[in-house]
């Protein structure tokens, strides 16, 4: 328990330290947001109409008020308006891309990493065998390709040639959406080809991880016990060596969180999916500060909650944590 | 407390390991018995096989080690001959094994309770999950645990208690013969004497035999009936304990015996054995400790010599100089 309060109050720390960077870096480039605006309107405005616009972006005031303006409203979930889709507002803009690239990122990364380690646990056991020498070689060689070729490809073969898959967007238009079989097959039927190809670049990864301990772990005393006490394969496979070795893998899934985010950019623009990734794109070419800050700040409080799951989920799992 | 019934008769074991372009022969064909409540003692350098031996007693060789001739018989059964379903009864119901590490011997990640229980609901399902509870705590009671730590996890315990524990497991369905691949080397002398203890008051109440593996030949003295001295994969002696420093036939196992120091008695300088053991890809012709020994004569340079019974001694020995 103490363990993890500790944990947590590291995650509000960074997050703090994160915020203040967040605030600082997009200030020491020249030129501040509200200029694109202004400059938009030709000379058309009057000095009371730039201050209302600087204002609304948190631009007046010395540098420490405008510090604790924007830390008052990040707290309040308010992170402006978004210059490219003026005047929505960059927080429901945010919520509604991370929607989408948690949809691609959360079934990739569960079946990637399902996938691979069961994979990984079936070649460690049977080392040097047939599934062993055949597979393992060519997930790593799937590991090592980028993900817009991967993408690329599985666009290009099954968008555009063989049109089994569509060639853009999360769901069609003409469904409404909601809770319905005929909606979420939809969603599912659109993210196919951008999950896979996310998918196919990262189990390689997960397979190889998994085989290396638990080939690691077959040598322990504990597993030579567990085999001489006559205990059937499948729990001495799964009980004894994959429970132990799934540790270490949990935390490698928190730290290529952030990795897996950075990778969905290309996916969703490849795929012209509607995800933080493609908005994130945008917002870069047409220097939408407030979304990029909201998209920064919300990567790193990804990464950063995904860390504290792995700490609980170790905690629940390892009971030496636990004391 | 030992019969004349031998239990376990071997005869001629031979294993080796096997690597991409050799074949060592790490265990030569050895022959020795152990009878019924015997504390039967292996004792050599770090090398000879015993451990070896002790895998292949319990059929736990793994490649690349390989057994390749010979006999382990229990009761007159082929021990190396057993199938599948036999195999499962043979281990643990018959043989259990304590490891060295007490460290390691136990899964770090599941309770101790779940580690003693799964070996007897494996081979005895009749019992179901409240009898076997209840054996876990009739053993905990039986090497001095409180059972109310039965749900505790491994590194909760002390080296002691912790290898407590793994005797607690051998014990767990009454086996005829425990294996001890040196259980007392990772714990402090203080601890060592109460495990021992423990283990000869368990003896003589249940009355398996004992396997005893160790470096120690002072505690294996103490605790063992007879002991066979190993050296370089082949048996040299085979004797009554009390015998192995008092009357040694071979030159090897007077050496190993000097090699120690005597804890009461004016200082003596230790003498140790010059050389080192052979290397098992080039042993030499005949008797592979001749070039260490100092009584070595041109019959030992080429011919083997076997291992055969003295009757005045009482004890078995493979040395030319005997005859």
């Amino acid at each position: 328990m103490i363990y993890l309060l500790r944990r947590f109050a590291f995650y509000v720390a960074a997050f703090f330290v994160a915020l203040t960077f967040n605030f600082f870096i997009p200030r020491l480039m020249p030129g501040d947001p509200s200029a694109r605006i202004i400059a938009s309107f030709q000379g058309r405005l009057n000095e009371a109409q730039i201050d209302a616009i600087r204002q609304s972006y948190g631009l007046t005031g010395s540098l420490w008020e405008q510090y604790l303006t924007y830390m008052g409203s990040v707290f309040r979930l308010d992170f402006g308006i978004s210059t490219v889709q003026f005047p929505e507002p960059t927080a429901s803009l945010l919520f509604y891309g991370a929607t989408w690239t948690l949809v691609l990122v959360g079934l990739a990364v569960f079946f990637a990493f399902i996938i691979g380690s069961m994979m990984g646990i079936h070649a460690a056991w049977n080392r040097g065998g047939f599934f062993d020498s055949f597979f393992t070689p060519i997930n790593v060689m799937m590991n090592a390709f980028t993900p817009a070729i991967v993408a690329l490809l599985l666009f290009y073969a099954f968008s555009l040639q063989l049109q089994w898959f569509p060639l853009g967007r999360a769901h069609s238009t003409e469904i409404m959406p909601g809770f319905t079989f005929l909606f979420i097959g939809n969603v599912l039927y659109h993210a196919t080809l951008p999950v896979l190809s996310i998918f196919l670049v990262s189990f390689g990864g997960w397979h190889l991880g998994m085989r290396n301990v638990m080939i690691n772990l077959l040598n322990e005393d504990f597993v030579i016990l567990a085999r001489a006490k006559g205990l059937s394969d499948r729990r001495v496979r799964y009980r004894y060596v994959a429970r132990n070795a799934i540790l270490p893998q949990i935390t490698a899934l928190a730290l290529s969180i952030g990795f897996l985010l950075g990778g969905a950019l290309v996916t969703e623009q490849v795929f012209n999916y509607p995800g933080l990734g493609k908005f994130t794109f945008t917002a870069i070419g047409s220097r939408d500060y407030s979304f990029i800050q909201g998209q920064l700040l919300l990567l790193t409080a990804s990464v950063l909650v995904a860390n504290m799951l792995s700490d609980i989920a170790n905690v629940i799992l390892d009971p030496r944590l636990r004391t | 407390m030992c019969s004349d019934r031998a239990l376990i008769e071997v005869r001629n074991l031979t294993v080796d390991y096997v690597g991409e372009h050799s074949v060592v022969r790490a265990v030569h064909g050895i022959d020795f018995d152990i009878m019924e409540g015997e504390a039967f003692g292996l004792a050599g350098e770090s090398g000879c096989g015993k451990s070896t031996v002790a895998f292949a007693l319990a059929r736990l060789t793994r490649l690349p080690g390989l057994v390749s001739g010979g006999q382990v018989r229990l009761n007159g059964e082929d021990v190396l001959k057993f199938n599948k379903a036999r195999l499962k009864a043979y281990r643990w119901n018959e043989v259990s094994f304590v490891f060295q590490s007490a460290m390691n011997a136990l899964n770090p990640v599941i309770s101790v309770a779940e580690q003693i229980m799964d070996v007897i609901e494996t081979h005895e399902p009749s019992l179901g999950s409240d009898g076997a509870r209840a054996r876990a705590v009739e053993l905990f009671e039986l090497v001095g645990i409180p059972p109310a730590r039965l749900d505790d996890y491994p590194h909760q315990f002390s080296g002691g208690m912790r290898q407590r524990i793994c005797i607690a497991i051998a014990l767990a369905l009454k086996p005829k013969l425990i294996i001890m691949d040196e259980p007392t080397t990772a714990l402090d002398v203080v601890v060592q004497r109460d495990i021992i203890e423990q283990i000869v008051e368990l003896k003589t109440e249940l009355g398996f035999s004992v396997l005893f593996i160790t470096h120690d030949l002072g505690l294996m003295i103490e605790f063992c009936d007879r002991i066979g001295i190993m050296y370089s994969g082949e048996l040299v002696e085979v004797a009554p304990a009390e015998a192995i420093l008092t009357d040694p036939q071979h030159p090897y196992t007077r050496a190993l015996g000097n090699s120690f120091p005597p804890l009461t008695g004016a200082r003596v300088r230790l003498e140790g054995i010059s050389g080192t053991p052979p290397d098992l890809r080039s042993l030499p012709e005949g008797c592979r400790f001749a070039p260490r020994c100092p009584h070595a004569m041109e019959r030992c340079r080429l011919e083997a010599p076997e291992l055969r019974f003295y009757p005045t001694s009482q004890s078995e020995a493979a040395c030319h100089l005997l005859n």
